[in-house]
């Protein structure tokens, strides 16, 4: 069949939004990285790699936050997924209460970021929030923390707060996926005599993989994203204990105006996620079957 | 088919170029030409201002009916990270005010200020209070507000316990001691937003009397591993070891604190005086007065308290309209304008003859004359990284760590940004 040329026309649009607003700020982002420009000046200077040798042997806030961020983004990606899953396996079926259900999971979600940061930070205050306060009430006081001052907890506080507010979103993924695996599977499995969890770790899941790698690697991007919800939780804070890469990249460039340096951490911050999916999805891809 | 994809093509082309249109239009309102009238922007963080600023914006465009004033108002956090942005740009910001510190730096090497040097009106501020809206002799911003950051404390609690104002470190744990016999906390620290680099100045005014110090810090020639912030951080310990601070303060964000004191369930707010309003506010029957720790003791005390005179008026050097915009300033640097805007905002000012009606002003101005203060060391620190180390120290000290060993950390992290 022979395709007009000016089908690719229709490219065009995409193809200019694409470029205005992705690879031309990439591309520029990959040019300052080498300078020291300091984001308002015309002049800047040619540093070679220098932002990249201090980012990696010169900046412990920098190193810092990459450790912050994968305790953020394991503690989310291991807790929202089986959360998302378990929900989903409870929800499958398309009844009433069912689909009530799922549509309040869903609800966070809709919730703009700064909102649920303003209700977190409320739940979390240690004399006022009512997190304490129902652990006093339960007789659990002992339980009681200080949950965004602590330094050593407030990172999963945060990451417990991402997963109320996502969960709901990969519950969709997950119900989706979990209907599309075939019935009579599950009758085979039945007339062999396999248990619930035979079933699951045989049936199920492998199945369910696909949904599961898009689950995992759209959880891993959200987390290294959550910039809003650290921002106005905790801004970074106590002592950098909850600084993310995508916190100190604002904070290198418009609290500092290092841009040149700020953009070769943003160069490095896209090389990590890139990596990381890339590593999730060889992974989960390997366990993909089909009956 | 070939038509209608040209019909489709143009369009979407369509309306991208009317897109652009609109959106150019939208983006130059806020500093134009309005009828006969040629409109200024004035941009600041004060949302809280923005009715009173309408009232005398209102009685500045009828005595000059050639201007129009219009306010571009951003928080203060978002005013910090994009306000040299807007001004680069100069549709927005013909007026405009700076923080002291960093931002001021910030600005002056971008060069966005104008030099005000010469205007009349500079005549009407307070000399002593402007210096810090100078740089190698130019007067490039003028402070408008002065705040003192130090502890507001509830006098009527004091006297009722028989407490003075105490003069040195002893009397201080003393007095502290006495509130805690009392059950009352002593301090409502607000360590999960401003309280750390609030309370910082007043704690360390004495301990590090040289005005310079922190621009030593960072120049090298001074080190956080010092006597004089170690003990600063030692002091910070033994506030949080004693209990002087409420628990979990780190945690306790800037309202939480408020409600602390407003209730009377502690004696002091470690923020500042811009508080007072919103404390009496919250409980009209407080009778409230600042109070500066001495972390020394009393013949070794230079300093009383912190001032700060911020809120910085300046005109955008890449404005076409800054004849209008010096009009502006010149107007709000009348005396009976700048009272106007002190009573209705609670704020002292660094305009001279400003008359202070609010009881709250007028209990709290002889801290302006006759008291020895010192501008926020904070503001001090030109670089943003080297005050994020110092401000984490102390919440490295208050989370546990040993005062000598968050120090040393900080220092590591002065040491890979200085310029």
């Amino acid at each position: 069949m022979r395709i007009s040329k000016s089908i690719y026309l229709f490219f065009l649009p995409g193809l200019v939004l694409y470029s205005l607003f992705f690879l031309y700020p990439t591309i520029s982002a990959l040019f300052y990285s080498f300078t020291d420009w300091d984001g308002l000046s015309e002049a800047f200077q040619f540093v070679g790699i220098d932002n990249y040798t201090r980012a990696f042997t010169g900046d412990s806030i920098f190193q810092k936050t990459i450790g912050n961020n994968l305790k953020f983004m394991l503690t989310v990606v291991v807790f929202q997924t089986i959360v998302a899953l378990a929900f989903a396996l409870i929800v499958i079926k398309n009844t009433k209460t069912n689909v009530f259900l799922r549509a309040l999971y869903f609800f966070p979600t809709i919730l703009s970021s700064v909102s649920v940061a303003f209700i977190w930070a409320f739940i979390y205050d240690p004399s006022m929030g009512i997190l304490n306060q129902m652990l006093e009430l339960i007789g659990l006081d002992f339980l009681a923390q200080n949950w965004l001052g602590n330094a050593n907890i407030a990172i999963y506080s945060l990451a417990i707060t991402q997963v109320w507010f996502h969960a709901g979103q990969m519950l969709i993924i997950f119900v989706a996926g979990l209907q599309a695996i075939p019935e009579e599977l599950y009758e085979v499995a039945k007339i062999e005599g396999a248990s619930k969890w035979q079933t699951f770790k045989s049936v199920t899941w492998p199945l369910l993989a696909p949904s599961a790698t898009i689950v995992v690697a759209y959880t891993t991007i959200q987390s290294f994203k959550a910039f809003d919800l650290v921002f106005a939780m905790t801004g970074g804070g106590p002592n950098n204990s909850t600084e993310i890469i995508a916190t100190y990249i604002y904070e290198v460039a418009f609290r500092s105006y290092q841009f040149g340096y700020a953009s070769s951490i943003s160069v490095i911050f896209m090389v990590i996620i890139a990596l990381i999916t890339y590593l999730q999805f060889k992974a989960l891809r390997s366990d993909r079957v089909s009956y | 088919m070939k038509n209608r994809l040209w019909l489709a093509t143009g369009t979407v082309g369509l309306g991208l170029i009317l897109g652009a249109c609109a959106g150019e239009s939208g983006g130059d309102e806020s500093s134009s030409e309005s009828g006969d009238a040629t409109q200024i922007s004035f941009m600041h963080w004060r949302g809280e201002d923005k009715a009173v600023l309408d009232e005398i914006i209102a009685d500045f465009e009828e005595a000059n009916p050639d201007i129009r004033v219009e306010q571009n108002i951003y928080p203060s956090d978002q005013y910090q990270a994009t306000a040299q942005r807007m001004l680069q740009e100069g549709s927005t910001g013909d007026v405009f005010t700076s923080f002291p510190g960093a931002q001021f730096e910030s600005i002056e090497s971008a060069g966005f200020f104008e030099d005000l040097s010469g205007e009349e009106f500079v005549s009407n501020f307070d000399e002593s209070l402007i210096a810090v809206g100078q740089k190698d002799g130019t007067q490039y911003a003028l402070p408008y507000q002065l705040v003192f950051n130090m502890p507001v404390y509830n006098k009527g609690m004091f006297d009722e316990l028989g407490l003075e104002v105490p003069k040195s470190w002893t009397e201080f744990q003393e007095m502290a001691d006495t509130l805690l016999e009392n059950d009352i906390t002593p301090i409502a620290f607000p360590g999960a937003d401003i309280g750390p680099n609030q309370f910082m100045n007043s704690m360390m005014m004495n301990n590090a009397p040289d005005e310079d110090i922190f621009e030593k810090l960072q120049n090298g020639d001074e080190s956080l591993t010092n006597e004089w912030w170690v003990k600063t951080l030692e002091d910070f310990k033994l506030l949080a070891d004693k209990g002087y601070i409420q628990d979990d303060a780190l945690g306790t964000n800037q309202d939480s604190a408020m409600a602390l004191v407003a209730n009377e369930e502690a004696a002091m707010l470690a923020t500042g005086s811009y508080h007072m309003n919103s404390l009496l506010d919250l409980n009209p029957d407080l009778e409230l007065d600042l109070l500066a720790p001495i972390t020394v003791e009393e013949s070794e005390a230079t300093y009383e308290g912190i001032n700060t005179a911020t809120f910085m008026l300046a005109v955008n050097s890449n404005s076409d309209k800054k004849d209008q915009a010096k009009a502006f300033i010149d107007y709000l640097s009348q005396p009976e304008v700048a009272s106007k805007y002190a009573n209705e905002t609670g704020q002292h000012l660094t305009v001279n003859d400003v008359e202070y009606e609010s009881e709250a002003l007028q209990n709290t101005s002889y801290w302006i004359d006759e008291r020895n203060t010192r501008f926020q060391p904070r503001f001090l620190i030109t670089n943003a990284q080297i005050e994020d180390a110092v401000l984490s120290s102390i919440e490295n000290v208050l989370g546990g760590e040993d005062p000598m060993a968050a120090a040393e950390a900080a220092q590591q992290i002065v040491e890979e940004n200085r310029e």
